[in-house]
């Protein structure tokens, strides 16, 4: 071995000169960092909206395309393209400036910011046309829409703008600033607010209908429950049409409703600022912050002292949230409640997942979910949930910060979480922008979101 | 406060603890223990100690009365066996390492005391750092002593904007915290102890951050204070290559400073200048009284995270 070094040493003398090797960072030279482009990024604009979507794909609820069966590559997603396990960017949505969006029973409608006459596009199941007829050939009108196409909807004016959207299992309701309130879909129960035709065939139907105005009025907000429609006017009254065998349309009987009328009880004298209803249940707040309750009272949702499951008529719950402060937000699940105080504080009541933990499965008093579950600590002291939304059986907040949280049966990855396991007890979805807003459906969730720059 | 020494026996005696130093920027821990030992042998051996030790001499014709002397032992002479006190009497260790260009609070354990740097060690308390970063620029070791690779603008970021991410990123990782928990998510235990609040790691391995806050905004400089377990200071510079690309820019790391590890905080640590005997002893007893009362920052008793 020596030798052989000695020998290489003869031959190639500059090759062996000792070298000082330094492992030290040499400091740059500012002349080099001179010569550098100033790069420029994009920037979004205050104005910009990102939708994230997940859950459910096989639907086309989420808008996305399915890569062919045929051609799935290595990078295919997880394998299985059948679900979105992860927040997922909507193509469509950064092509359109959305202003409103719904989900239904496995399909989605989006309304965007447009003078022309296409303002609403809508993908997912298309059983009961419920958005819209699209035949590529006549008279074979698509069932199943795997990417978003235009609603047609006879406006009176192409500057109408569109203010609200709502969607049930098979209905969208469709809210207007100047036109009153569109219909489309199934009307088996009324629930399109137009008389029931039993031998109406819903699939392929090109059918809108229009409410001008209820009572009078003009309407402010709509909401849809299953087979069901509430609407809200002006004056904070409701009217509700649909389906009534759980009392959910409010108007004292448990027969269905076809012509909107007005919720009898003790919301008559309340101005109502919001509704809301995913199932059977249906919850109400008034503009100084109480909560009121009406239909389907099985697991003790709407609380009555007479044994009752069915509450054909709505119902003060003033004593029942007595000490929870002023409820800013609410939200009725398939089998439970969910309201959010000023405070920013969680209750929750009902059967199912609460979010109180595996071994609280039923709660008939409102029970405050910790706060520190949504992000409440010593570092971050004034954390506070702002918005709350229920699926038929998960639950999602968003907080102050713009971050989402969700809970719950983990129905096709509808929770976001990466996993189907159930989860219980809230937990942040990982999403790279402040959230708004969110909604949720059977087996897919939907984010609104503003871009952190 | 600081006591008059007398003895150096006594004063070596007492140097069994930890001690809370400030690490200067640009000096390893090595060398700032290395500094602290030497220190330490040089005021040991200047301080009065035990006279020399007397040899006995026994001379004189073995068939005759012997004459006993006491002489200078010379084997016991500093001059001639070297100094009285040197570097291998002591063990020193370091609770947590800070990397070569992080400044700031270092535990040390002298003697006795590295035993409870291990202690302190496993029981992971939280960090505290004051990360300076500044934007328009990014370098390839995302600190300042890397070559630039990429400027760019950054006249578009405002302090909400920062504030508005900052806080993302923090509950993103508070999100972590249950998956390195170690704890099953379907448990009531979890569930018990996820909602009273924070959540320490099961392990060293990954990095944990628990508060993330702008302090500082003044483009393009910024602070950012961080309160973490299990970090280290290439992973903080990281942090701020990722702030910068969030914010559509980039930046790099200008410094680094821890202020605070668990309850021994900059108000404790020891400037270079006061790097002798008197102060560190005076130090460990500070020290000493912090841990007595705070139990949990040596034994935690549960997952939850105290300090």
């Amino acid at each position: 071995m020596n030798a052989i070094k000695s020998s290489l040493y003869r031959r190639l003398p500059s090759l062996m000169v000792y070298r000082s090797v330094t492992t030290k960072k040499k400091i740059p030279d500012p002349d080099e960092e001179e010569q550098l482009p100033i790069f420029k990024y994009p920037v979004s604009k205050s104005s910009d909206r990102r939708v994230y979507v997940w859950g459910m794909a096989e639907t086309g609820a989420l808008g996305i395309h399915l890569p062919g069966r045929g051609k799935r590559g290595k990078k295919s997603y997880r394998n299985d393209f059948s679900l979105v396990w992860f927040p997922m960017r909507s193509s469509f949505c950064e092509r359109f400036d959305v202003t409103q969006i719904a989900c239904g029973y496995g399909f989605t409608v989006a309304a965007v910011k447009t003078d022309e006459q296409h303002k609403l596009f809508g993908t997912g199941i298309n059983t009961d046309s419920q958005i819209g007829y699209h035949a590529p050939r006549i008279g074979h009108p698509l069932e199943l829409l795997l990417s978003p196409a235009p609603i047609y909807i006879p406006y009176k004016s192409l500057e109408t703008k569109i203010t609200g959207l709502a969607a049930g299992r098979a209905h969208t309701v469709i809210l207007t600033d100047n036109e009153g309130v569109y219909t489309l879909g199934n009307n088996a129960y009324g629930q399109c607010g137009r008389k029931i035709n039993p031998k109406e065939e819903y699939r392929g139907s090109m059918v809108s209908y229009n409410i001008k105005r209820l009572g009078k009025e003009n309407i402010n907000y709509v909401c849809c429950g299953q087979d069901h429609t509430l609407f809200i006017t002006e004056s904070g009254r409701v009217y509700a049409c649909g389906w009534g065998a759980d009392g959910q349309t409010g108007l004292g009987t448990y027969d269905n409703q076809d012509i909107p009328a007005p919720v009898q009880g003790d919301i008559t004298s309340e101005k109502i600022v919001k509704v809301t209803s995913t199932v059977d249940c249906v919850l109400a707040i008034n503009d100084k912050g109480e909560l009121f309750g009406w239909g389907n009272s099985e697991y003790g949702q709407i609380p009555m002292t007479s044994k009752c499951d069915q509450v054909n008529k709505s119902y003060a719950l003033v004593n029942f949230t007595r000490g929870l402060g002023k409820i800013v937000d609410i939200a009725a699940g398939g089998s439970f409640c969910l309201i959010v105080n000023d405070q920013g504080d969680v209750f929750v009541w009902g059967f199912g997942l609460l979010g109180l933990g595996p071994n609280v499965q039923h709660s008939t008093n409102p029970k405050q979910i910790p706060p520190a579950l949504f992000g409440r600590n010593e570092f971050n002291p004034e954390s506070a949930v702002q918005k709350v939304a229920c699926g038929i059986g998960h639950l999602a907040a968003v907080t102050n910060n713009g971050d989402l949280y969700t809970w719950g049966r983990n129905r096709h990855g509808c929770l976001g979480l990466g996993h189907t396991k159930d989860q219980h007890f809230p937990l942040k979805v990982s999403i790279g922008a402040h959230v708004l807003d969110v909604k949720c459906s059977v087996d897919h969730t939907i984010a609104y979101c503003k871009p952190f720059v | 406060m600081v006591v008059k020494l007398r003895d150096a026996a006594l004063a070596y005696k007492t140097l069994n603890g930890i001690v809370c130093i400030y690490k200067p920027p640009g000096v390893p821990v090595r060398r700032v223990q290395q500094t602290i030992i030497t220190n330490l042998c040089r005021d040991l051996n200047a301080l009065p100690d035990r006279p020399q030790e007397k040899r006995i001499e026994i001379v004189g014709a073995t068939n005759a009365p012997m004459t006993v002397k006491l002489v200078p032992n010379y084997a016991d002479d500093p001059l001639i066996c070297g100094p009285r006190y040197i570097q291998d009497d002591f063990r020193c260790s370091w609770a947590t390492h800070l990397g070569l260009f992080t400044s700031g609070v270092l535990l040390l354990g002298i003697n006795d005391g590295t035993r409870l740097t291990y202690h302190i060690n496993v029981a992971r308390p939280t960090r505290a750092y004051k990360v300076h970063g500044q934007l328009g620029k990014a370098t390839d070791t995302y600190f300042w002593n890397g070559k630039t690779v990429e400027r760019s603008t950054f006249s578009h970021v405002t302090r909400e904007k920062i504030d508005r991410i900052v806080a993302h990123m923090q509950l993103a990782h508070q999100k972590t915290m249950f998956e390195l928990s170690g704890l099953h998510m379907d448990s009531q235990a979890t569930y018990e102890v996820a909602s009273q609040g924070l959540i320490r790691p099961a392990n060293s391995k990954l990095p944990v951050i628990y508060g993330l806050k702008c302090v500082h905004f003044d483009p393009p400089n910024f602070t950012l204070e961080v309160q973490a377990v299990n970090e280290y200071d290439k992973y903080l510079w990281t942090l701020v290559h990722d702030l910068g690309i969030q914010l559509k820019t980039s930046a790099y790391c200008t410094g680094l400073q821890c202020i605070r590890q668990g309850k021994f905080d900059l108000e404790l640590a020891l400037l270079r200048k006061h790097w002798k005997i008197e102060y560190l002893i005076d130090n460990m007893d500070r020290c000493r009284q912090i841990l007595e009362e705070n139990e949990t920052l040596l034994k935690p008793k549960s997952a939850q995270l105290s300090v």
